[in-house]
């Protein structure tokens, strides 16, 4: 129960954070403006090859790998506490450093799902890519899910770089990008070496795209992949929480943790 | 009224020595930061850590809050050893720091308060009943519902206190807690500690004011290149050389002379106002000079103790502003 007061403590400045950013309006016309121009971007590559398979292809693809490089900015999130000097205090405080991280960044979550949504139900469309109502209700929910479980899988790189500060655009970038590759965003994961394949199923997002990519072609099988996301998720929620713990073991042996650090 | 079991603070043999150079590879000399520190705080206390900078106030207290191990020796918080039993000393202690950093700009004071207290098990009622009670004693009660952000530097530091309070500790480190405030700001801040120690909380404060040490601790322990070179109180440490107690009066220039072979008078100089200031290194002497003084007519004599702040400079005499390494 502690666990989940100190998470919703630590969404207030998730969300402080994300209203300071973002106003309504530079939201939908500079933030979801660029991700739609991405999204349209990718998808145009498709209707170049002269495929419209290729282009539903592209266009899904791209619209998930939105709740990627937007989750993925949780590595830049996590270090806003470094830079307020927070840090030193939340590892002297009773409370749980896997809490604080994991409710600091969640603004990306609902951003990430509006965003992606919007790609999907309302571009989607215009491309061949259509939904009946209890297929686009359930593209929300699968969305979700996706988004929820990346962000957990985001943490993991945002934990690993507060001690590399200076890193942290160049790690989410690379991340991104790496996923955007293997995943099957862009190109169907069977084109890659049988090792990639296997190895992005750790990743909740390939499994989440597999869901939306079932629903996009009018399956409900979605179940199996919610379930592979949901399990990658909780054992990377794992690894950032143990990579939380060693940098404050690390912090204290090293003297890394300033005060007014 | 917080009830404690003395002491409050227990260190012994303390060392921290930290690795030279950067980077992987660390090869440069090792650097030691505190060397055989003993220390006892007792429950109720206020004491100061006075030093320069570099001296190794902060990390004795980071040591204490648990955000440094120790190299060597002991260092317990209330009856807890900080490096085995650190969840004990967490939730029984509250850090503040000086300065703009540790807080959440972006959020209000309010929301501040309730974020710490939740990390210190805080809820519900309880929650927003300690909020206000502590909003209402760092006079923020008004600006309650503002942006952190959008405050001065001493309303700040209320929150800080504040925030160091809301877990309810029977322990606070201040670190520097009044660097950059303005004199009004650090006054009240410092009236504030005094309330702090009507409770019987005990205190730990950093800083190198010996204003601030003199007007706010009980005791004052001077820290330099990473040892413990005297705890004693305020007034005690001034009675150190109270044998270097000064003489200061309009005395004719024979009279100088003649007082100026008397055994335990120092230096004598003469200002451009003609004001002559004797200064004694032997205890009692100035009681003889100034008795000398009246019965050669000599009627505006005044004489001074010194600060704390001249204990310092004797004690670290010729650091000046130096940082150690």
């Amino acid at each position: 129960m502690h666990f989940i007061r100190v998470f919703q403590a630590g969404t207030l400045n998730a969300f402080a954070d994300f209203a300071a950013t973002y106003t309504v309006r530079t939201w939908t016309f500079a933030w979801l403006g660029r991700i739609i121009a991405q999204v349209v971007f990718f998808t145009l590559i498709g209707t170049l090859l002269g495929s419209p398979e290729q282009q539903r292809f592209l266009l899904v693809g791209a619209a998930v790998m939105a709740i990627v490089g937007e989750v993925l900015f949780a590595c830049a999130s996590s270090t806003w506490e470094r830079r307020a000097g927070t840090l030193p205090l939340l590892v002297a405080s009773p409370g749980s450093l896997l809490a604080v991280f994991a409710g600091r960044s969640i603004q990306w979550v609902p951003s990430s799902l509006a965003t992606s949504s919007v790609c999907l139900l309302c571009v989607g469309p215009l491309f061949g890519v259509t939904w009946s109502v209890p297929s686009a209700l359930l593209l929300v929910v699968v969305l979700f899910v996706t988004a929820a479980t990346t962000y957990c899988f985001a943490l993991v790189p945002g934990a690993a770089v507060l001690n590399a500060m200076d890193l942290r655009n160049i790690v989410a970038n690379v991340i991104g990008a790496l996923i955007t590759a293997f995943c099957g965003a862009v190109v169907p994961v069977s084109f890659w070496p049988s090792w990639i394949g296997w190895a992005v199923n750790a990743l909740p997002v390939t499994h989440g795209l597999r869901a939306v990519r079932e629903l996009a072609s009018g399956g409900f099988d979605v179940l199996p992949h919610l379930g592979y996301a949901v399990l990658t998720a909780a054992i990377w929620l794992v690894v950032a929480g143990w990579l939380l713990r060693r940098l404050a073991e690390r912090g204290r042996r090293d003297g890394t943790i300033e005060f007014g650090d | 009224m917080i009830k404690q079991v003395a002491p409050a603070v227990e260190v012994t043999a303390l060392r921290r020595v930290f690795a030279g150079g950067k980077g992987l590879r660390k090869r440069g000399p090792e650097h030691v930061a505190l060397d055989g520190v003993d220390l006892v705080v007792d429950a109720g206390e206020v004491h100061g850590l006075l030093g320069p900078n570099g001296a190794g106030k902060t990390t004795l207290c980071k040591i204490l809050s648990t955000v440094l191990l120790p190299s060597g020796g002991m260092a317990k918080v209330l009856g807890h050893d900080v490096v085995t039993h650190t969840a004990q000393v967490r939730t029984s202690m509250g850090i503040v720091f000086g300065g703009e950093r540790g807080l959440y700009g972006r959020l209000t004071a309010r929301q501040n308060l309730k974020f710490w207290g939740a990390l210190h098990g805080l809820h519900g009622k309880q929650l927003r009943t300690r909020v206000d009670a502590l909003l209402d004693r760092v006079g923020l009660r008004d600006r309650a519902d503002d942006r952190v952000e959008a405050f001065s530097r001493g309303m700040k530091q209320r929150v800080h206190l504040a925030r160091g309070m809301v877990g309810d500790p029977a322990l606070l480190l201040l670190d520097e807690p009044t660097t950059g405030m303005d004199p009004v700001a650090a006054k009240d801040f410092r009236a504030l500690v005094g309330e702090l120690r009507a409770e019987r909380r005990t205190v730990l404060i950093t800083t190198h004011d010996m204003v601030e040490a003199e007007q706010v601790c009980d005791r004052v322990s001077l820290i330099d290149s990473g040892r413990i070179l005297a705890t004693e109180s305020p007034n005690a440490l001034s009675e150190w050389i109270t044998r270097f107690e000064r003489v200061d009066a309009l005395v004719p220039p024979e009279l100088v002379s003649r007082l100026r072979t008397l055994p335990g008078v120092g230096s004598v100089s003469t200002s451009d106002d003609g004001r002559t200031r004797f200064e004694t290194t032997e205890e009692g002497v100035a009681a003889q000079l100034v008795r000398s003084l009246v019965e050669a007519g000599v009627t505006t004599v005044t004489t001074s103790k010194p600060s704390l702040e001249e204990v310092y400079l004797h004690v670290f005499g010729g650091n000046g502003m130096a940082v150690r390494r």
